[in-house]
């Protein structure tokens, strides 16, 4: 029997994420593991009236590309990808691996060539979701890999996962409204601020924001969910940040980060393991060292740092910054192959964020005076 | 096999690989072997239990429904292999088979546009089969021994599998060759009579390029004149649905009567298909030796040296063929035990073998 939590999933990114209409054709990706998530996926988007096509992908394909495809190969963008991207009206993308480090083994380069040739389909993507042409939801499935890699088992880790969506309550979709609203409220109030500075242990970074749109990400684009995020001013970021948790692409490890920024781009990196590597990804093209998006995490049901971006950003009371790509309808205008989101955690040591000289956030919670809602999960 | 005989892939192919996510061991060689030939692949693995999903429950517009994305499927590749194997041979026994017949005939147009592509020369295709549990338990194997069995049936512990096939193109063309020309086919065995007219229609050699495992001679009889009876001896699995006892009779073409022991509704919904449905598109011998017993795979049975098929639907537009239809259901009969080919009244093969 499916785990009624699967059902719940499912029904809570079509009804709510996205949430689908009638006629609607939407594409279901993920991979061929996560088969009872896209299953009851395919059921709630076809209760829903939509056209659903599911795309799955098994392991090894990607490797067994890469490693062999020559450059002509990897800068070939097929033009049906991008027939695809305009014609659909919503997308799930489910993630889940059967090894983190299937793709440690291929060469940087190639991957970065790879996502440069992909450029416009990504461009196309943000352009047609800010257009509000494009519904679209990541969500995760519990798998062994991503258990491992939080070290957990996979029951625990399945856990983690429905918990970090509120899917064991009685009524998710209620709790995510009520949320959403309060999640809302806080965007409002970042809306005015000009100035952000996060000080930390090894962090002291002027962030510019003004003029900049916050958005509240209350299950929408991502389930779970809970941060509020923008893009930030593109040659206003200052100073030294330091990333507690590592920075983690495609199954590469990158430990103890140190970025210096000047004027918007990153003048110095380093890093205690993986710094070629970082390197490498930050000089992928010319929007790769700016940053395209600042975000602080607002998900009080996810504690764990566990290796998987999708909930690693949302923990409640850290900040993450993402190199490159920015999204337009933030007002950011930086382009870029590469998105790589990078978290700090917040949480201890007096940690702070400052906005326009005040502080307005400490150790993991913002501060009354500036945003008294409750931000816990909604009973 | 695959993508240096069967589908001759070069640089700059666009390759569809279309098949189950089991079949995950050859997605990956196809995608090293497709990569090292300097072409792109396009990766579409399936879950059997999404596809019946997406049709459980569904509207008669949902069924109907045909996206661009699966438009793209028939117009973006200059190659296709389709991968055939199931999780599970019944899988879509949940759906209606009223409901499969009309994604069948929704389908129809975007297999008509993909043969239209192949006949103008800008499109390859090629069907084959990965071992699986489901199709060995229905073969009433285990998966070691249809591994085996799938295996030598390409020929694919041959030291030379492409000199083999090479060979048996040559051999298969003689027949081809032996059946240009003629006007009448009548097939003759147990419960069955039936009589064809193939004039001027092309005969094709199956020689590994369309289907691998291979080993036929087809063509599509002319619409209107086939008439008699035909009992097929082997039991099927048609769109995860099983069929056994089949038995029709033709007249001016059509089918005017059908049973079945096992699979009647289904037959009877597949025949009501479309217009098109009750005309034979394809008469074929099978030619490969190497296959001998009955599977209830079609892929292999249809190929079984000494037996005939006809199929339900959809011609060959490159034999002459002109019938269209959502449906194209593969029926084998045997004919190594009495059967006999009559060419224009003339024997040409008595027992399965021809003379």
């Amino acid at each position: 029997m499916t785990d009624p939590r699967i059902e719940r999933l499912a029904d809570v990114v079509v009804n709510y994420s996205l949430p689908l209409a009638e006629g609607d054709t939407v594409l279901i990706q993920g991979p061929a593991l996560a088969e009872e998530l896209i299953v009851e996926l395919v059921r709630a988007a076809t209760r829903a009236g939509a056209i659903a096509r599911v795309r799955a992908t098994v392991q090894g394909t990607d490797e067994a590309y890469l490693s062999r495809a020559s450059d002509e190969q990897l800068d070939h963008l097929p033009p049906w990808s991008l027939e695809e991207m305009s014609a659909i009206d919503a997308r799930i993308s489910v993630v889940g691996a059967w090894n983190t480090r299937e793709l440690t083994g291929v060469d940087p380069a190639k991957m970065a060539r790879r996502s440069r040739a992909a450029q416009p389909l990504m461009a196309q993507f943000m352009q047609r979701s800010a257009a509000g042409e494009l519904k679209w939801c990541v969500t995760a499935a519990p798998c062994e890999a991503f258990a491992q890699d939080a070290g957990m088992s996979l029951d625990a880790y399945a856990d983690f996962v429905y918990r970090a969506g509120w899917l064991d309550t009685s009524d998710p979709v209620a709790a995510w409204k009520t949320y959403a609203t309060r999640l809302s409220k806080l965007a409002e109030k970042l809306a005015s601020v000009k100035t952000l500075r996060v000080l930390a242990d090894g962090t002291d970074l002027t962030v510019g924001v003004e003029g900049r749109t916050w958005m509240a990400s209350k299950g929408t684009h991502n389930f779970p969910d809970g941060e509020v995020f923008t893009g930030p001013v593109e040659t206003q970021t200052n100073g030294e940040v330091r990333f507690s948790f590592p920075a983690i692409m495609g199954g590469r490890e990158v430990e103890d980060v140190r970025l210096r920024f000047e004027d918007g781009r990153v003048v110095a990196s380093e890093a205690k393991s993986g710094e070629d590597y970082l390197r490498q990804m930050i000089a992928m093209d010319d929007g790769a060292s700016i940053l395209g998006e600042f975000a602080i995490g607002t998900n009080y049901a996810v504690e764990e740092f566990t290796r998987q971006i999708l909930f690693d950003e949302k923990i409640g009371g850290t900040c993450h910054m993402a190199l490159g790509a920015g999204y337009p309808d933030t007002g950011s205008t930086n382009v870029s192959g590469l998105h790589w989101d990078i978290v700090c955690d917040l949480r201890s040591g007096g940690a702070e964020i400052h906005a326009d000289g005040e502080p307005i956030f400490r150790d993991g919670q913002f501060l009354a005076e500036f945003f008294a809602e409750d931000l816990s999960v909604p009973a | 096999m695959l993508c240096r005989y069967s589908l001759e892939i070069g640089p700059g192919d666009t390759v569809l690989i279309d098949g189950p996510a089991l079949a995950q061991p050859l997605f990956v060689e196809v995608v090293k072997a497709v990569t090292e030939a300097g072409a792109h692949p396009m990766l579409r693995p399936r879950l059997d239990r999404a596809d019946a999903a997406l049709l459980e429950g569904a509207s008669d517009a949902q069924v109907a429904a045909i996206t661009k994305l699966d438009e793209v499927e028939v117009e973006a590749p200059t190659r296709a292999l389709t991968i055939w194997a199931n999780t599970n041979t019944r899988y879509m026994s949940g759906v209606p088979s009223e409901t499969q017949a009309a994604r069948a005939a929704a389908m129809r147009p975007l297999f008509e546009r993909f043969l239209a592509r192949e006949a103008a020369g800008d499109a390859r295709w090629c069907g084959t089969a990965f071992p699986c549990h489901a199709a060995a338990q229905d073969a009433g194997m285990s998966l070691s021994e249809w591994e085996d069995f799938v295996y030598r049936a390409g020929h694919l512990d041959d030291p030379d599998p492409i000199a083999f096939w090479r060979e048996q193109s040559k051999r298969q063309a003689a027949i081809a060759e032996r059946f240009t020309g003629v006007r009448e086919i009548r097939i003759l065995a147990e419960d069955t009579d039936l009589v064809l007219d193939v004039a001027d229609r092309i005969w094709d050699n199956a020689d590994g390029h369309k289907n691998f495992p291979d080993g036929e001679v087809y063509t599509s009889p002319v619409e209107s004149a086939t008439r008699g009876h035909i009992a097929f001896s082997f039991d099927a699995t048609y769109m995860g649905n099983d069929v056994a006892g089949v038995r029709l009779t033709f007249d001016g073409g059509r089918v005017v009567e059908h049973e079945a022991t096992r699979g009647a509704d289904f037959l009877g919904r597949m025949l009501d298909m479309d217009a098109g449905a009750r005309y034979l598109g394809e008469v074929a011998f099978g030619m490969n030796d190497e296959i001998q017993v009955p599977t209830r795979d079609t892929l292999f049975d249809e190929k079984i040296g000494g037996t005939c098929h006809v199929a339900l639907g959809m011609a060959f537009p490159e034999c002459g063929g002109t019938n269209t239809s959502g449906l194209h259901w593969d029926l084998v009969c045997d004919l190594r035990r009495g059967g006999e080919i009559h060419a224009d009244g003339e024997v040409v093969a008595r027992d399965g073998r021809f003379l």
